[in-house]
């Protein structure tokens, strides 16, 4: 016997969710709907010894879908009916905005489907002096109505009443397939339920006699400073100010103990593992791997606190209808706000925070631009690259030329992020900008139980879904970096190392010995798979006056792009000490090619900085931006489309400066 | 007259739709924005667009584009 599946839809803001996670505790898991990358929330409820499904349905305002997540939730009632499930969908209104939400219940069970209405945010409607009269209500509407209060858990056990596995399961055969249904059919069925929605809210409803509900009234009072033409802006500047802040600034101290937690731990193991495979692959591999997943954690924790809190507290809606109007020429809305901004700190939070945007299409374009943004991973590649060819005596208009390419370097992300944005204007991406109308819920405190619970659902999210994809590909970059082993290259190295190892102690001893080790990383990775590879592809990239050695050092970049700077560090056997990058800049800048001259010069700088601006060079992006389309066909379009795009920008740069 | 030409703060009641597509107003209706409906223009955002409305119990963001398509009359 097929089990019981209880759908619950609704408007969005109506308390779903809250009540989705009430009901289901922790038996909960995320999956996608079928054939597409929609966010499916499914949980499991023990009702009468049985489980009972629960589906979390994405908010619809109308019978008439227009973003993919509301076509879902109708598709999904749809593929019940077809497969013959015990179906009952769970109508979830707002008691203070209840005669909005009545007209989808009674949609519904004219549909043919088997309804029933639960009044949520019961609480805030006694607040607010709004009566609602159960028994009417059901009576009009024919379907159970119960009355609940999730975030309080108040009246729970009425749903869990009607969520008990029936005998005779209701009949869906006749029940409308809303795939196949005309336009004309669902407007009708629409118009139908409005009016006997409205019939059921006479009956049923009664509204207290002043104007306006406490608080909605509250609401306008707060909106009359935060959409203030002054204040309004000031206010959302210093609210993103403070998102960014806590990005950079609140994770960085938690990002940097986890770092060096897990460095000591790997160099513990060194020290007490004898030196070889074994070593290496926990030191270099496994334990650098968890860490390129782990020190992400604190930033997302951070990020999804403060979007969930404005999120939960009403201001969400209001900060993105502030910014719609700037965006809109561009084919984008206010939504992709928060993405591109956190996209500054990191893509990886950037990218999850598009989960935000209802419309699948435009999530998907804010997961498409906000890697370009400067994350902080290309600060160390800019800060090297710029201090070594910049001079510092470049001083534009006065300024510090260091300082204003590196904003330079900033402005040019977003330039490029909005003229892409431009460019999918015409392209099938590109969605009609979305609902004239965006509903304003409510200001309302938010709860730090859900706060936690949504928090959680997205770190562990993180850790478990992307996390994989990037650990398994450290293990491969760093399998790439070590096999195979070049004893040509690496043998006499490591004998002279074995000699000065076994002379007495001394300064000068564990300088060169120290000196000797730096070199044979260097020849093991130039006799590598990566080091082949970078000869390989250095005639590919060549024109951009690149060698192998700086080949090497991008392909490496692709575990994090910080790693660039590693990567060359060990090549010019600079050592892997923190501070070495000062030998770095120096042997940069007095490389020369076997004729004499210098081997990179400003124009391979510009070049250099161009492609990271613009090139995907990050394995942590690409595992996320597949996480959350759910395919690895956008993260590959997406590789392609940006190394193609910087590579073509940064041979023009090459050539502006030559 | 039309709700943009509708001073702020003054309820005004929908009578009519003017130069919109069924799907649209389909929508709009399943929103709450409806003939017969009372609506409140109350809040320019920032960049005067979108304006903060109260329709029924409910506040929406409308955009600019939409008010001069949605006919009032006094409520």
């Amino acid at each position: 016997m097929k089990k019981r599946v209880i759908a619950l839809a609704g408007r969005p803001n109506t308390g779903k969710t809250t009540l989705f996670n009430a009901l289901t505790g922790m038996r909960q898991r995320v999956a996608n709907f079928a054939g597409c990358t929609v966010e499916k929330a499914v949980g499991e409820v023990e009702v009468s010894g049985e489980d009972v499904e629960i589906v979390d349905l994405p908010g619809t305002h109308s019978l008439l879908p227009e973003t993919e997540d509301e076509k879902v939730a109708f598709r999904f009632l749809s593929e019940c009916a077809e497969e013959g499930a015990d179906l009952l969908v769970l109508c979830v209104g707002e008691a203070s905005n209840l005669s909005n939400c009545l007209a989808l219940t009674a949609a519904l069970k004219s549909a043919g489907y088997p309804v029933a209405l639960v009044v949520n945010m019961i609480d805030e409607a006694r607040l607010n002096g709004v009566g609602v009269h159960a028994e009417s209500l059901s009576g009009s509407l024919g379907v159970p109505v119960v009355e609940v209060s999730a975030r309080h858990r108040e009246g729970l056990d009425g749903v869990m009443e009607l969520l008990k596995p029936h005998p005779l399961r209701a009949d869906l055969t006749e029940a409308l397939d809303f795939r196949t249904a005309s336009k004309s059919r669902l407007r009708d069925l629409q118009e139908e339920a409005i009016a006997k929605a409205e019939q059921a809210a006479a009956a049923g409803i009664t509204l207290p006699s002043r104007a306006r509900l406490r608080t909605i009234s509250r609401s306008i009072r707060i909106d009359r400073v935060l959409l203030h033409p002054i204040a309004g802006p000031i206010i959302l500047a210093a609210t993103m100010f403070l998102l960014f802040q806590a990005l950079f600034s609140w994770a960085k101290p938690v990002m940097d103990l986890l770092s060096a937690a897990l460095a000591a731990l790997s160099e513990g193991l060194r020290a007490r593992l004898p030196e070889g495979m074994i070593s290496s692959l926990l030191c270099d591999g496994a334990i650098p791997g968890i860490s390129a997943v782990v020190v992400f954690v604190p930033q997302i924790a951070i990020l999804f606190t403060l979007i969930g809190a404005l999120e939960h507290s009403g201001y969400l809606p209001r900060a993105g209808a502030m910014v719609d109007r700037a965006l809109r020429p561009f084919g984008l809305d206010g939504k992709v706000f928060i993405p591109f901004l956190s996209g500054f700190a990191c893509a990886i939070p950037g990218v999850m925070a598009a989960r935000t945007i209802a419309s699948e299409k435009r999530r998907l374009v804010a997961i498409l631009l906000t890697p370009l943004m400067t994350c902080s991973a290309r600060l160390p590649v800019y800060a090297l690259i710029i201090t070594a060819f910049v001079p510092a005596s470049y001083r534009p208009l006065g300024l510090n030329g260091q300082g204003v390419v590196m904003a330079f370097m900033y402005v040019f992300g977003v330039v490029m992020a909005l003229l892409l944005a431009l460019a999918l204007k015409w392209t099938r991406l590109y969605e009609a900008h979305p609902s004239p109308v965006t509903v304003l819920p409510p200001y309302r405190v938010p709860r730090a139980k859900e706060l936690a619970r949504y928090v959680w659902a997205r770190c562990w999210h993180f850790v478990g879904r992307a996390g994989q994809v990037i650990f398994l590909v450290s293990l491969a970059l760093w399998a790439m970096a070590m096999f195979p082993r070049n004893a040509k290259l690496v043998g006499p190295l490591e004998a002279k190392a074995a000699a000065v190892q076994a002379e007495p102690s001394s300064p000068d001893r564990d300088a060169r010995l120290g000196e000797l080790k730096h070199q044979a990383a260097a020849a093991r990775i130039e006799g590598s798979l990566l080091g082949m590879t970078g000869r390989a592809v250095e005639p590919v990239f060549r024109p951009l006056g690149w060698d192998w050695r700086v080949s090497v050092a991008v392909m490496s970049s692709l575990a994090a792009r910080e790693v660039f700077v590693g990567t060359l560090g060990t090549i010019y056997a600079m050592g892997r000490e923190a501070g070495s990058s000062e030998g770095l800049i120096r042997a940069l800048r007095e490389a020369k090619k076997p004729d004499g001259s210098p081997r990179y010069t400003i124009a391979t700088a510009a070049g250099l900085l161009i492609f990271f601006a613009l090139a995907l060079q990050c394995v942590s992006t690409i595992a996320i931006v597949r996480r959350e389309t759910g395919s690895w066909k956008w993260p590959a379009i997406q590789f392609s489309c940006y190394f193609v795009l910087a590579y073509a920008l940064s041979l023009a740069a090459v050539h502006l400066f030559a | 007259m039309t709700l943009d030409e509708a001073a702020l703060d003054v309820p005004v009641r929908i009578t009519g739709f003017v130069a919109m597509d069924p799907a649209e107003r389909g929508r709009l209706s399943g929103m709450g924005v409806r003939a017969g409906a009372v609506i409140t223009k109350l809040i320019p955002t920032p960049l005067r667009d979108p304006v903060e409305c109260l329709v029924g119990p409910q506040l929406l963001a409308l955009e600019r584009r939409l008010l001069s398509r949605i006919e009032v009359e006094a409520a």
